[in-house]
């Protein structure tokens, strides 16, 4: 079976464009936690989000495009590729609903002649497709929208793609943009910490959603080296509930060893884990239990990112495994920023200081609604 | 799309489609006469999932409606570790819209929580799952017209790598109730009715019990190769003196359909948007309907293209 090489990461986060700049940030502890500016909602004032700046892309629903054109392209450049090795490549998108591109030409219709008509909101399907006509990819198409799993299920499909030998590169892109809707349906379900997201702590509210887009740019390769490589994973529907996961963590546990098992790997091979972490009461307590009954007294070191990036939904499984990476590449592991009082019913504690990278085997998971979660394993060299 | 398919044969063991006059069996198929009116499933949920669902959403109810189908057709228990893949095209268009209203000026800027949840697009696969008692791979692919054809590729990939012995692959898509509502998402042309529909079927590698056989799903990069590709895939396919029939999709021009009946002689059509209307996973309906149609036994090939000119073709055998 081939190795999938990672051969390229693209990001555009509250930090600014690039990984570059999100792993210096991150490095120097500074979360990139933004005030609201992109439109107003009620509790405005109640909550903490990540926004990246838009002032260099174009307003409306064009700008979710330009921006994974842009992450496209930064991926491309590390692997020093020009855009034609994108021709036969696939392109694999994952997203949640994409509400908030129809919201941002509202918000633009608003702005030029004060009408409040509701727009043609575009399917996440097409906007894949005015990408791929954009770099020239003349390859397989295709959008999973699996909620917060959503760009890690985009990899995992994409690196079958490349197993099964139907394409030998593929770009995968998360995005997600701040959406009125989605900010307001989380204050709804009460899941947004006024103080933003932490992860795991005693204190630990709800989460603090974020807006970035992501991209990973694989290859398949039967020739050893060749940097980090994706060494397997697992998705899994957890059918306990729309929004909670299973309280003993059971169902994230299953998906974890179905991703070790896809990678032939076991629990003691994980060097480092990159939780999902959403600083949720129910969600981390289950994550807490799965890690826990996993690993038992040897769990490795494990952090959280959602305080840095905001967690960015259908985007974070490309946008966190992108800043994760880049942090790993740098040498460091970040700890759980927003994480400061461990909370005694979880029996575990993320990392409180930087640690550094460890070579090996990284751990990434994510857990989203409707009970679908995926687990990737990342070899960094 | 299609390089090392042919490795272990998947086998369908059984379908089900549900249509925009809530039909879901041949004899209550109509052909549509413009845009079907609204339809209500609460009581067909009742009856085919045995429970009500109450806060799920349209989506979900077709999709509820359809998988449940599909599966109690089926001669044994479906299995736990039966994966999911969902195509759709637009998803959770009526819960969407709601939100929108909600949230957005001059709404009151609150979502309802539970049309904020029902609004997530891979509900309608959280509920096939649960009801289903499915606990493995679970994929919601939403690609406009190959949404459904997606679905069904990643399914038979997986099952012909040994990943998964049996797959429930389903395409749902609901209208927009007003077919300005609907153009709004959907580009038809006058002559098209809007439709809904889902359409189900269950994969398997196991060849016992089956009732017929997902050939290929092949992806033609280029349009313009359209009917050179449909002839090579076609002398592929198809077994000596085995009948042909075309499921042209919604993207097929009526030309197109004239020129490749004079191209290909034997070639019989069969117009199954007549029956649920047009939407981005009509395919699902169309092929799940073979299988409850007074079809005989033959190969069936589904065409359609999206919007960049791609075309892909999808081939099933009816035994």
């Amino acid at each position: 079976m081939p190795a999938i090489h990672i051969r390229g990461l693209g990001l555009i986060s509250s930090y600014g464009r690039g990984v570059a700049c999100a792993v210096e940030g991150m490095r120097a502890g500074r979360t990139g936690i933004t005030p609201l500016t992109l439109f107003s909602l009620p509790f405005q004032n109640q909550i903490l989000v990540n926004q990246f700046d838009h002032t260099s892309f174009p307003p409306g629903a064009a700008c979710a495009t330009a921006t994974m054109v842009a992450v496209a392209q930064e991926a491309l450049s590390e692997a020093r590729l020009d855009a034609d090795a994108l021709r036969d490549a696939a392109l694999v998108v994952g997203t949640s609903s994409f509400l908030f591109a129809g919201e941002a030409d509202f918000w633009r219709t608003l702005a030029d002649t004060g009408e409040t008509d509701m727009p043609p909101l575009t399917p996440p399907g097409q906007a894949a497709l005015r990408v791929a006509g954009q770099l020239g990819i003349e390859g397989p198409v295709l959008t999973l929208t699996t909620a917060c799993s959503s760009s890690a299920n985009a990899l995992l499909v994409a690196a079958a793609l490349l197993r099964r030998g139907e394409v030998r590169r593929a770009l995968v892109i998360g995005v997600e943009g701040l959406s009125a809707i989605a900010l307001s349906g989380f204050h709804s379900l009460m899941l947004l910490d006024p103080e933003g997201c932490r992860p795991f702590d005693a204190g630990r509210r709800g989460m603090q959603i974020g807006e970035a887009v992501g991209a990973v740019l694989i290859e398949s390769s039967d020739a050893a080296g060749g940097g980090d490589r994706l060494l397997g994973g697992a998705n899994l529907c957890d059918t306990h509930h729309m929004t909670s996961a299973t309280p003993d963590g059971s169902a994230m546990r299953s998906v974890m060893e179905m991703a070790l098992a896809d990678a032939g790997l076991q629990p003691a091979d994980v060097a480092v884990i990159k939780a999902h972490g959403t600083g949720s009461l129910d969600n981390d307590t289950a994550e807490a239990a799965a890690m826990r009954a996993l690993f038992g007294d040897d769990l490795p070191p494990f952090t959280g990112i959602k305080r840095y990036l905001g967690h960015t939904l259908g985007a974070c499984g490309a946008v966190e495994l992108a800043a994760f990476l880049g942090c790993l590449r740098a040498g460091f592991v970040p700890p759980a920023a927003g994480f400061t009082k461990p909370d005694s019913a979880l029996r575990i504690k993320p990392l409180t200081e930087f640690r550094s990278a460890p070579k090996g085997v990284a751990m990434l998971n994510f857990f989203g609604f409707g009970g679908n979660y995926a687990s990737l394993l990342i070899a960094h060299v | 799309m299609h390089k090392n398919s042919h490795s272990r044969p998947v086998y369908i063991h059984a379908a089900a489609a549900l249509g925009p006059h809530g039909d879901i069996a041949r004899a209550e198929r109509r052909t549509l006469h413009g845009d079907p009116p609204p339809l209500e499933l609460k009581e067909l949920v009742k009856t085919v999932v045995g429970v009500s669902l109450r806060q799920a959403s349209h989506l979900v109810e077709l999709a509820a409606i359809g998988s449940q189908l599909c599966i109690k057709r089926l001669s044994y228990p479906v299995p736990e570790n039966t994966a999911v893949y969902l195509g759709t095209g637009l998803a959770e268009v009526r819960k969407n819209d709601a939100v929108f209203r909600q949230v957005m000026p001059p709404g009151p800027g609150l979502a309802s929580p539970f049309d904020f949840i029902n609004a997530a697009n891979n509900m309608a696969a959280f509920y096939t799952a649960k009801l289903g008692n499915l606990r493995a791979r679970n994929l919601t692919i939403t690609q406009e017209e190959f949404s459904f054809e997606w679905a069904l590729h990643l399914a038979a990939a997986d099952l012909r790598t040994g990943e998964y012995r049996q797959a429930l692959v389903g395409g749902v898509d609901e209208n927009s109730l007003s077919r300005v509502g609907h153009l709004r998402r959907i580009a038809l042309r006058d002559d098209q009715p809007m439709g809904e529909g889902s359409g189900w079927l269950v994969l398997s590698v196991a060849a016992e019990q089956a009732v017929g056989e997902l050939v290929e799903v092949k992806h033609v990069a280029r349009d313009t190769e359209l009917f050179e590709a449909l002839r090579a895939a076609l002398h592929a396919w198809q077994q000596p003196g085995e009948p042909l029939t075309l499921l042209p999709g919604l993207r097929i021009e009526p030309a197109e359909i004239v020129r490749l009946t004079r191209t290909l002689p034997n070639l019989r059509i069969q117009d199954y948007l007549a029956f649920c209307g047009c939407f981005h996973s009509a395919a699902a309906f169309g092929i799940a309907a073979l299988f409850d149609m007074p079809v005989a036994p033959g190969l069936f090939v589904h065409l359609n293209r999206d919007a960049s000119g791609h075309a892909l073709l999808c081939a099933v055998r009816v035994f």
